[in-house]
């Protein structure tokens, strides 16, 4: 093939984009001038516009299958959906925390110990989840969870997504203790006793034990029958005092634990409509299991609960000191 | 972006993602499976996608980078060009008769470039059928603008080359 003059060969990177549209008008011009006196570079740009004009028949033209393709990947997509959480871990007055959540809502959590980095966190080795670092969403949770810890707010109302919870009775357990109040108190035996399962009082210790969401679905609010706190966040009792504490709840140390101080929380019997001081009738000898304990007036009648027409809590309030 | 931003994407561009991936890799089934991996990854990073961000450019980006990997191999390429001459095995002749020369000659010059070297073939495929400008395409490529343009360029002097002296016609537009 002859070679082409040098200034055919320069200009044809012009001669291109003129061809395909690419080009400036000055350029587009100065091809122009050039095309008029040579007759190679003129057929050139026919054979360049015409390959542009075949490749424009391009445009918009289907794919084969678009329909099936398109359909599979919306299936694709959606699983991928359901099973992304995005998470990001925030070192907290509490130490560090993992919060996690998909497109449903929170779904976990987590105290880290032994480490602040994901290797550390139950959900690195849940399975059929894939967790994302991220989250400008989830930055804000934990704007809320730090107002909370610090009293400064007293609700997390937050869309809850359970997908970790364990069993159908793990989730029951779970949705129970979500409602126990700010600033109330209720036994294991007794969330046994709501969900119809008297007897499964270990169960549902155990249960809690693995609390994909604590604080929002507040544990810390279950005790032992006997006022003792009993545990939290495997041996991390301090937590679950210091919890109680933001809330009003007043404890005092028991060996290696902490019980509760009854004697300063108004009681609600089973599902009544009032609360009483803790010395009204024979409440003061009843045991936990059927008692839920408030630790201050504002707490209960939060609740929609009235002072009792009885033993007055109104007139007689618990002097706090 | 949200996850509602997130399906409009979706919607809005899953056809010609896929559109370009087959064109580029001219297998149904690849570039369906290309497509979603591109869409796969475009959720897992949707999060980090600034508002004001194009997002048509960016899933192009990604579908680009996924093509790449894809066709990392040498070989690959070989069987992408092999599969768009068994494609025209398969279609030629089913147009009516007077089609048939036009459709021949559309179906070389998907055969020329098919043989193309991978980035002159994705740049060309993102320029000319869908309409990104040079930055995109250098973001897409990793590479400068003014390569973008370099690779765009060679593509079409390569086609122009591969089609000449061949009875080429591509019919109704050549003067």
């Amino acid at each position: 093939m002859m070679r082409k003059p040098s200034v055919c060969q320069k200009i044809e990177p012009e001669l291109v984009a003129t061809a395909i549209g690419d080009a400036d008008t000055t350029t587009a011009a100065r091809v122009e001038t050039h095309v008029r006196a040579c007759a190679p570079c003129r057929q050139d740009l026919a054979r360049y516009r015409a390959i542009d004009s075949a490749v424009g028949a391009w445009r918009g033209a289907p794919a084969p299958a678009e329909e099936l393709v398109g359909a599979r990947l919306t299936s694709r997509l959606a699983d991928l959906r359901r099973r992304t959480l995005v998470y990001r871990i925030f070192p907290s007055p509490l130490g560090p925390i993992l919060i996690a959540r998909s497109e449903e809502g929170v779904s976990c959590i987590e105290y880290l110990t032994g480490g602040s980095d994901f290797a550390h966190s139950r959900l690195s080795r849940e399975e059929g989840i894939e967790a994302l670092l991220d989250g400008a969403e989830v930055e804000a949770l934990y704007r809320d969870l730090l107002e909370y810890v610090e009293g400064r707010r007293t609700r997390l109302e937050w869309p809850l997504d359970l997908r970790l919870a364990r069993s159908e009775f793990h989730r029951a357990v779970l949705q129970a203790t979500a409602q126990i109040p700010y600033g109330a108190v209720r036994s294991y035996a007794g969330i046994a006793g709501v969900l119809g399962k008297p007897a499964a009082t270990r169960a549902v210790a155990q249960a809690l034990r693995w609390n994909p969401l604590p604080i929002v679905v507040p544990c810390h609010r279950v005790i032992g029958a006997s006022g003792a706190l009993t545990g939290y966040a495997g041996n991390r009792v301090m937590l679950k005092q210091r919890l109680l504490a933001v809330e009003g709840v007043r404890t005092r140390k028991a060996h290696a634990d902490f019980r509760i101080a009854r004697e300063a929380m108004y009681v609600r019997d089973r599902d009544g409509r009032e609360y009483c001081l803790p010395t009204c009738g024979s409440l003061a000898q009843r045991s936990l299991t059927e008692l839920t304990l408030f630790a201050a007036r504002e707490s209960a009648e939060a609740v929609g609960l009235t002072p009792c027409t009885d033993c007055r809590p109104d007139l007689h309030p618990i002097a706090r000191n | 972006m949200d996850a509602e931003r997130f399906d409009t994407l979706v919607a809005t561009h899953h056809r010609e993602i896929y559109r370009y991936l087959a064109r580029t890799t001219f297998r149904t089934s690849e570039a369906d499976d290309l497509a979603q991996e591109t869409f796969l990854r475009a959720y897992r990073a949707h999060r980090t996608l600034p508002p004001d961000a194009n997002a048509r450019a960016w899933l192009f980006a990604i579908a680009t980078n996924v093509a790449k990997n894809h066709f990392r191999a040498e070989s690959r390429r070989r069987r992408a060009h092999a599969a768009v001459r068994e494609t025209r095995n398969e279609t030629d002749g089913a147009g009516p008769e007077g089609e048939t020369l036009f459709n021949e000659a559309r179906a070389l010059l998907d055969t020329v470039v098919a043989g193309l070297p991978l980035k002159q073939r994705l740049a060309f495929t993102l320029r000319k059928v869908h309409d990104l400008d040079y930055d995109a395409i250098a973001r897409s490529l990793d590479c400068s603008p003014d390569s973008a343009r370099a690779h765009v360029f060679q593509a079409l002097r390569k086609i122009r080359r591969s089609l000449n002296g061949s009875e080429f016609s591509l019919g109704r537009d050549e003067r």
